[in-house]
């Protein structure tokens, strides 16, 4: 299938804008979140297939896949497991399965984010900034399922899994998981109300500073644990701290 | 609840052991309650010399032993009351003997008819008797034969005695071997279970009683000794045996528990008797369907969602380039229908026993849903425990809550969610502000499909929130109910054992 071109009514990208490439077998789709892209500052290409996809990735490479799950030929989860292994570039799963279980089954892959569809064109957008946020912040190269442990704890990025030091199952609301993943990617170092709200809450709503510790405080109390001194300290003036140190496992 | 029962090892256990153990009670107590063996019948006059033997050593001061008979030495006359009988000859006979009055000697037994039963003569007796006549012939023998160390003169004796024998009128038969069985001599007084004794110079009385209840004793011993072992070595072959039929019916029932949560699960192993053998290859081939079954149902299922999501997808796409007013009626018809479909397609594919139980912290799992909903601006609220652990399926019991959630919202505008702790249970309770349900369609809305027909509530949804949430809680050996909200509402209790 042809590379499908940026809507001609949207206007040309910034230079230097992240690139953005829209793998779906749906025309239609194609050049309608291509279009959204666009006009969200990104450039973007579209491919119908994965053998185009890897056609467009070793011509001019990019930034951040986007990746539906069913296609003919080779399908989404397959080529998200291709991309993980590479490490390069960062997948957002776009899927019609939106269930937790295929959720998973993404994350687990090594997708970075999964939504399902129908959904919000901006949601995908904002989530698109947040993954590209994260990948040059940690610039590490995750591999699939990965998943750490602290202190006792384990906690599973995928699954969103954290299981405390009994081995019991600690679910996590969404802002708690993506607090919790910020503190992780960065351990030992103290970050700032507004790097915390940058990292860890990519949606539209406005979110104010109070929010911030709000959800700390929430995610302090999941990992309060009478032998394990404080996991997340109050720096005054400052910011919040995570004092443990992951280990990959 | 299946009815609990003894595995078939125990009952073919217990049976073979009653089996065993009624048999050996029914002996014992024949060998109990049945009159003992009779005394064994003795000689008159060898009792009375081993009397008389034992009465000179009893005078000496000392007490005799003897094999056979017990003996004792008391201030008293033994009674005699229950002894069938005097005998007054032997009386007599003991009595001179001893050259005591005979007021002063008793003598009692069971007399025994000398026709009916005959005397037995012991080996060893009769081989004595044997050797001690045939010495008896070689010692006149021996003298008949001629001094002088002639060989003629013996030839001539040798000569003589042929002579003799051709001559002299036959010799009386030899007698003959006594038998092994055989009638007691004239004269000799059969005896058993007897009693003698005497009264010795210092006016004691010396008494020999024979034999015999030390002898039944030891034997009742012996059979039960060897009872209680006979029992106790089936009883490990029965249990061993037992174990052996029924281990492999237990991993038969086994496997086909997981095959039936989880087609995917490795057959069945086709073993032991050859019923068993059968019923597994039957589970196995049912396990083939069912996996095919399940993976034509997968497939389908992505299909669907997939053919009527991508429209959808495309749908909010176009909406984003609409004039405000009708992209925000395209969102909200879209969202309908997605509802709907997720809905149907949670529904056809759930499989609540197939994710895996895991311990779990339902209070934290109920909070995070609360706050995410929260979050999104919608009018949910938690109150409860920052912990408690239960053991469940964490997507099942999301899914659940996030129904219970959903119906709270779309029928009663808020949903208040409450966890608690009940004895064995943990409780789970979603209250809502709406109408309530009625009392006769509480169980109607646990079916598929149905709908609250409450007025003003313009559902969207397919009506299977609810009978998921049943389904996810029985599947955790809880339940579902629904009951009414204070001051007004419905309230949804789900309960969980702990």
């Amino acid at each position: 299938m042809p590379d499908a071109p940026p809507s001609p009514t949207s206007p040309a990208p910034p230079p230097g804008a992240p690139r953005v490439l829209i793998v779906d077998d749906d025309a239609d789709i194609r050049s309608g979140l291509a279009d959204v892209f666009t006009r969200a500052g990104f450039n973007a290409v579209a491919a119908g297939d994965a053998a185009a996809m890897d056609r467009v990735l070793e011509a001019d490479g990019a930034d951040l896949v986007v990746l539906d799950l069913m296609m003919p030929g080779e399908d989404g989860l397959s080529a998200a497991r291709r991309l993980a292994a590479r490490g390069w570039p960062p997948v957002i799963m776009l899927s019609a399965l939106g269930d937790d279980a295929d959720r998973i089954v993404g994350l687990e892959v090594g997708a970075d984010d999964y939504l399902a569809k129908p959904c919000n064109p901006r949601e995908l957008v904002a989530r698109a900034r947040a993954v590209l946020r994260r990948a040059r912040d940690t610039d590490s190269k995750r591999g699939p399922a990965e998943a750490v442990r602290f202190a006792g704890f384990r906690f599973d990025f995928a699954r969103r899994e954290l299981l405390d030091p009994d081995g019991v199952l600690v679910t996590l609301s969404t802002g708690e998981f993506r607090l919790l993943r910020a503190f992780i990617e960065r351990p030992q170092r103290v970050l700032s109300r507004d790097q915390l709200l940058d990292l860890a809450f990519s949606n539209d709503n406005e979110v104010f500073d109070r929010a911030v510790d709000v959800q700390v405080s929430r995610l302090r109390k999941k990992l309060e644990r009478a032998d394990i001194g404080e996991l997340i300290r109050t720096v005054r003036g400052e910011g919040y701290m995570f004092t443990a140190k992951p280990q990959p496992g | 609840m299946p009815k609990r029962g003894w595995p078939i090892a125990a009952h073919l256990a217990a049976l073979v052991a009653m089996a065993l153990a009624a048999a050996y009670i029914v002996n014992i107590a024949a060998v109990v309650m049945l009159p003992p063996r009779p005394s064994d019948v003795m000689r008159g006059d060898k009792v009375l010399d081993a009397f008389v033997e034992a009465y000179a050593v009893a005078k000496a001061g000392r007490t005799p032993r003897s094999e056979g008979a017990r003996w004792s030495i008391a201030d008293q006359r033994p009674r005699t009351d229950r002894m069938p009988r005097p005998g007054k000859l032997l009386t007599r006979d003991l009595a001179r003997r001893l050259d005591l009055d005979p007021g002063r000697v008793v003598v009692a037994f069971d007399p025994t008819p000398s026709d009916v039963v005959v005397f037995r003569v012991r080996r060893e007796e009769m081989r004595v008797a044997r050797e001690a006549e045939r010495n008896a012939e070689d010692a006149r023998r021996s003298a008949e034969r001629p001094r002088g160390e002639d060989r003629r003169v013996e030839e001539i004796v040798i000569e003589d005695r042929r002579r003799d024998r051709a001559d002299a009128p036959p010799r009386p038969p030899e007698p003959p071997e006594p038998p092994l069985f055989a009638p007691p001599p004239p004269g000799v007084v059969l005896m058993s279970g007897f009693l003698v004794a005497a009264e010795l110079p210092d006016g004691r009385w010396l008494t020999m009683r024979q034999q015999s209840t030390a002898e039944t004793i030891d034997w009742i011993a012996r059979a039960a000794l060897g009872i209680g072992a006979t029992l106790a070595i089936l009883l490990l072959l029965a249990l061993l045996f037992a174990r052996r039929l029924a281990a492999p019916i237990q991993r038969f029932a086994d496997s086909a528990r997981r095959v039936g949560v989880d087609p995917g699960e490795a057959p069945v192993r086709e073993e032991g008797p050859r019923e068993l053998r059968t019923a597994a290859r039957a589970v196995n081939a049912m396990q083939a369907r069912l996996r095919a079954l399940v993976a034509e149902r997968t497939e389908m299922l992505a299909a669907v969602a997939h053919d009527l999501r991508t429209p959808l997808m495309r749908m909010r796409l176009v909406a984003e380039n609409a004039d405000p007013a009708l992209r925000d009626k395209l969102v909200k018809e879209a969202a309908e229908i997605d509802a709907l479909v997720s809905s149907f397609i949670a529904f056809a594919r759930d499989d609540p026993t197939r994710e895996a139980r895991v311990r779990l912290d339902l209070a934290a799992l109920v909070q995070s849903l609360v706050d995410d909903r929260a979050e999104a601006a919608q009018p949910v609220t938690y109150e409860g425990p920052d912990r408690l652990v239960i053991t469940g399926q964490a997507l099942g019991l999301k899914r659940l809550v996030d129904n219970l959630v959903d119906n709270a919202l779309k029928y009663g505008a808020v949903a208040r969610v409450r966890v608690r702790q009940d004895g064995e249970y943990a409780v789970i309770e979603v209250a809502d502000e709406g109408p309530g349900v009625p009392p006769a369609e509480r169980e109607k809305v646990f079916r598929p499909f149905v709908r609250g027909e409450t007025a003003g509530a313009q559902a969207a949804g397919a009506g299977l929130g609810l009978s998921a949430a049943r389904e996810i809680a029985r599947a955790h050996g809880g339940d579902v109910e629904i009951g009414d909200a204070q001051p007004r509402g419905a309230l949804i209790t789900v309960r969980l054992p702990v």
